[in-house]
């Protein structure tokens, strides 16, 4: 990987931005690298994304195949440092709002009354500030503002299969005011974080003030090797559905190991994910939803090729005069039934296309699903919704970008456990 | 009509009909009351001869025809309510009535008179539809209204007559940034309703609502129950002007339907029945108790009694109020009949428990042998029964994935 140092000349201190020219994968590298190699300096790092694609899924709501094209995941990161690295800021703008407000189509995907489309993320979807110490061999950071609470796996924006799988209102919580805390001895990292538990209703909202701190979460990450971690989280998370707090809370589990290589050309994820939705007036656990996930990617010369095994459960919403849409907040808290999904997704991505600091990677991917009702007695099952439990879907695009990838996302200060 | 001993019975008694809305505290009646250990099982005369594709959800039924309505439909299904003939014992389908934007025709009414059908449309843009029903098996479309403050979607649409007047109070969904709302209805002028009053309201939703005498209940779910004065009350209020006499939050909240009852045999009017609806998963599962709670005193009222159903949570109620059974709609558990005439919330400690998650103990309407019948149970298929109507002998319920039963009432011995 080539690297050009951009220096600019600042009030007091220097600046660098790295824009790598030639990537060739998802995992190309962590820019944290970069920081820790300056540290004397301020640092920062920049990169845009976004993939423009097109997607056919047959059937998809209503029964019926549909043809999307889409631009998602149109993002801006940002990552700096500065005081000797005790101070980092980490923000991504997000264009989902603008470039796919009616969602991306994606079999299965549901969340924030979206359904068989991925919802658009918030404009502000990270904000964070962090600072960090040591104190002999334990280091430790604090990190607060708008960002992923400490629970679960990485965000999918930052995995390589470009559709989001249907476990991400399971395995992550995001875009939440959050504070987080985290610690790390050696090969354990250990956080905890206080949010407010109200998801995003649109993508221009913000966290409710009145909700920051009604929720919490934990993690404890394993590091046995350079390029492997084991963790295992937990969150309660007040009513994230019903902005006003009255909804139903959720319990949440995470386990989940990751490998990859240094260089991005081997990534192995596999993670099992629980919520059980819990009814607070009467103290009772009223639902559960389960998921299992194991992904991976090889790069072979100019191919990539990824795979992703998924099965999760999905709860079914009545839906609008918009089949994909879902009341938002819902008029009770009942669902109509839990449609067990099974997923199996295959991309093959070509190496890069640059041009000056932008680089283009084409993909193709194909999924295909199944889906079955947990119990037949629902009254929202797939055979209603769509007149068959088979599915399929094909994507083709290219993913855009301009500097380098930020390999992570979910974990700040010291929680990123390695720059790979 | 019996009356336990007593010569003061009859006096106390026509001083509790006269003070009834009031708050004076009518005293405990002495009627005898139905007394089971083991409720029977309600006969099922028939199922609709027509099973709807559609999943089926509120029921109103006036002399021999029933409309029922149809939940969750897709654009391609098309949304309808239906019209039965309910003079046999096997509910004969008519006709279906094609109503546009909307997917979920929840609530269905008609009027005291007979002579309108209201039915409410979610969701956005949500709304009421007037019908005329001058022939009562062929409605036509008199109105539609919507506003501001129904485009979310119209959940219940109940009416009732203050002062002569005929209006439909509105539970209008939640929707992005704006709180459920209140919404009263003026249906004087049928070919144009006039909207005369609402507000954001509940916490975090308004239900339903259940009007008599001039006196308006609203499920207000976490918010408890309240009561308003829209023309019954000593305090002046309008439909237009409500005023609240009270308010009472019941155990675990998620208050949604009430029914206050007015017992012609005794002319008690001390109780109101609350539905609680709590999560369940449609065609599956469901939770939530009935609450009774004693309106005696409308500025302070509390509950003193509940029934519970392992299992099973109730939706919508019916009251043959001359015989004093009270008919629930219990989702998967099918129709509970209670015997709810005399004092409910007089019990021994036998008969008492504490409700799920609650701190205090109450009456317990199982335990003192009020649950007289049970319907619907056991039919093969799973059951879900959304809505339950008594009319002259006959219990009607709509099952939202079987469609229409009838079934024969519980008769007091």
């Amino acid at each position: 990987m080539r690297m050009l140092p951009l220096r600019l000349a600042a009030a007091s201190s220097v600046v660098i931005i790295t824009l790598p020219f030639s990537l060739s994968a998802q995992h190309e590298g962590h820019d944290m690298a970069s920081m820790s190699r300056d540290s004397t300096h301020a640092s920062a790092h920049v990169m845009a994304q976004a993939i423009s694609l097109v997607t056919h899924a047959d059937p998809s709501t209503g029964g019926v195949s549909r043809t999307q094209f889409a631009v998602t995941q149109m993002v801006v990161m940002a990552r700096g440092s500065a005081l000797r690295n005790h101070v980092e800021v980490n923000a991504a703008l997000n264009g989902e709002g603008l470039t796919m407000p009616n969602g991306e189509l994606n079999t299965g995907a549901y969340g924030e009354g979206f359904v068989d489309r991925r919802h658009p993320h918030t404009y502000v979807h990270e904000l964070m500030l962090t600072g960090r110490g040591s104190t002999g061999p334990a280091s430790y950071s604090v990190t607060a503002g708008r960002g992923f609470a400490s629970f679960g796996t990485d965000d999918p924006m930052m995995r390589p299969l470009v559709k989001y799988p249907i476990n991400h209102h399971l395995s992550q919580v995001l875009e939440r005011g959050t504070l987080v805390g985290a610690a790390r001895l050696g090969l354990v990292i250990v956080e905890g974080s206080t949010f407010g538990g109200d998801e995003p209703t649109s993508p221009s909202s913000l966290p409710r003030a009145a909700r920051l701190g009604d929720s919490w979460a934990t993690r404890v990450t394993f590091l046995p090797t350079a390029v492997s971690e084991f963790q295992v989280s937990y969150a309660r998370i007040a009513s994230p559905e019903e902005p006003t707090g009255h909804g139903l809370d959720q319990r949440k589990q995470s386990v989940s190991v990751r490998s990859a290589s240094s260089d991005g050309g081997r990534y192995v994820l596999a993670e099992w994910a629980r919520t059980v939705e819990r009814d607070h007036d009467r103290d009772v656990d009223v639902f559960g939803y389960e998921s299992a996930l194991a992904e991976g990617s090889l790069r072979a010369g100019p191919v990539a090729v990824a795979l992703r095994l998924e099965q999760t459960d999905r709860p079914e919403e009545e839906r609008l005069a918009d089949p994909s849409r879902t009341p938002r907040p819902a008029s009770d808290l009942s669902i109509n039934g839990i449609t067990r999904w099974r997923v199996v997704t295959v991309q093959m991505a070509a190496a890069s296309v640059t041009r000056g600091v932008f680089s283009g990677f084409p993909f193709v991917e194909v999924a295909r699903l199944t889906a079955a009702p947990r119990d037949a007695r629902s009254l929202l099952t797939p055979q209603r919704l769509y007149g068959t439990t088979n599915f399929w879907m094909a994507t083709a695009g290219v993913r855009l970008r301009a500097g380098a990838a930020h390999s992570r996302m979910g974990r700040y200060g010291v929680a990123l456990p390695n720059p790979h | 009509m019996r009356f336990s001993p007593g010569t003061v019975a009859p006096v106390v008694m026509a001083f509790a009909a006269a003070c009834a809305s009031s708050d004076f505290v009518t005293p405990r009646d002495t009627t005898s009351v139905i007394v089971s250990s083991n409720p029977v099982t309600m006969t099922v005369l028939g199922q609709g001869n027509f099973h709807p594709l559609r999943t089926t959800g509120e029921i109103f039924v006036r002399g021999t025809t029933a409309y029922t309505t149809t939940w969750g439909n897709t654009a391609a299904q098309a949304t309808v309510f239906y019209i039965w003939d309910v003079s046999a014992n096997v509910p004969t389908l008519i006709d279906s009535v094609k109503v546009d934007k909307a997917t979920t025709l929840g609530d269905v009414a008609v009027s005291d008179d007979g002579s309108l059908l209201v039915v409410a449309s979610e969701y956005t843009p949500g709304s009421i539809l007037v019908y005329s029903l001058a022939d009562p098996r062929k409605p036509v479309l008199v109105s539609r209204f919507t506003s501001n403050q129904t485009i979310f979607g119209v959940h219940t649409a109940e009416i009732g007559r203050v002062n002569g007047t005929l209006y439909a109070f509105l539970g209008v969904d939640p929707g992005s940034g704006v709180g459920s709302q209140l919404t009263i209805v003026d249906l004087g002028t049928p070919a144009n309703p006039r909207q005369v009053y609402s507000t954001q309201i509940g916490s975090p939703y308004v239900h339903d609502t259940f009007v008599r005498d001039g006196i308006l209940y609203l499920g207000l779910w976490n918010a408890g129950v309240a009561i308003w004065d829209i023309g019954g009350g000593a305090l002046g209020g309008t439909p237009a002007a409500p005023k609240e006499i009270g308010r009472v939050q019941t155990v675990n909240g998620h208050v949604h339907n009430i029914w206050w009852l007015k017992d012609p045999v005794t002319r008690i009017t001390r109780y109101a029945f609350i539905g609680e609806e709590s999560p369940g998963s449609l065609g599956v599962s469901s939770s939530g108790d009935i609450h009774v709670v004693d309106v005696s005193t409308m500025s302070a009222p509390k509950e003193v009694a509940f029934y519970t159903v392992a299992g099973a949570g109730t939706h919508n109620f019916s009251v043959d109020e001359p015989n004093g059974i009270l008919y629930a709609a219990y989702y998967n558990g099918g129709i509970r009949a209670l015997d709810v005439r005399g004092d409910l919330g007089t019990c021994t400690a036998a008969q008492r428990s504490t409700p799920l998650n609650g701190t205090v103990t109450f009456c317990d309407l199982r335990k003192m042998g009020r649950e007289v019948a049970i319907g619907l149970k056991d039919q093969g298929s799973g059951v879900y029964v959304w809505g339950v109507q008594y009319l002259g002998g006959m219990v009607y319920a709509s099952d939202m994935p079987n469609g229409i039963w009838k079934l024969r009432a519980v008769t007091r011995p």
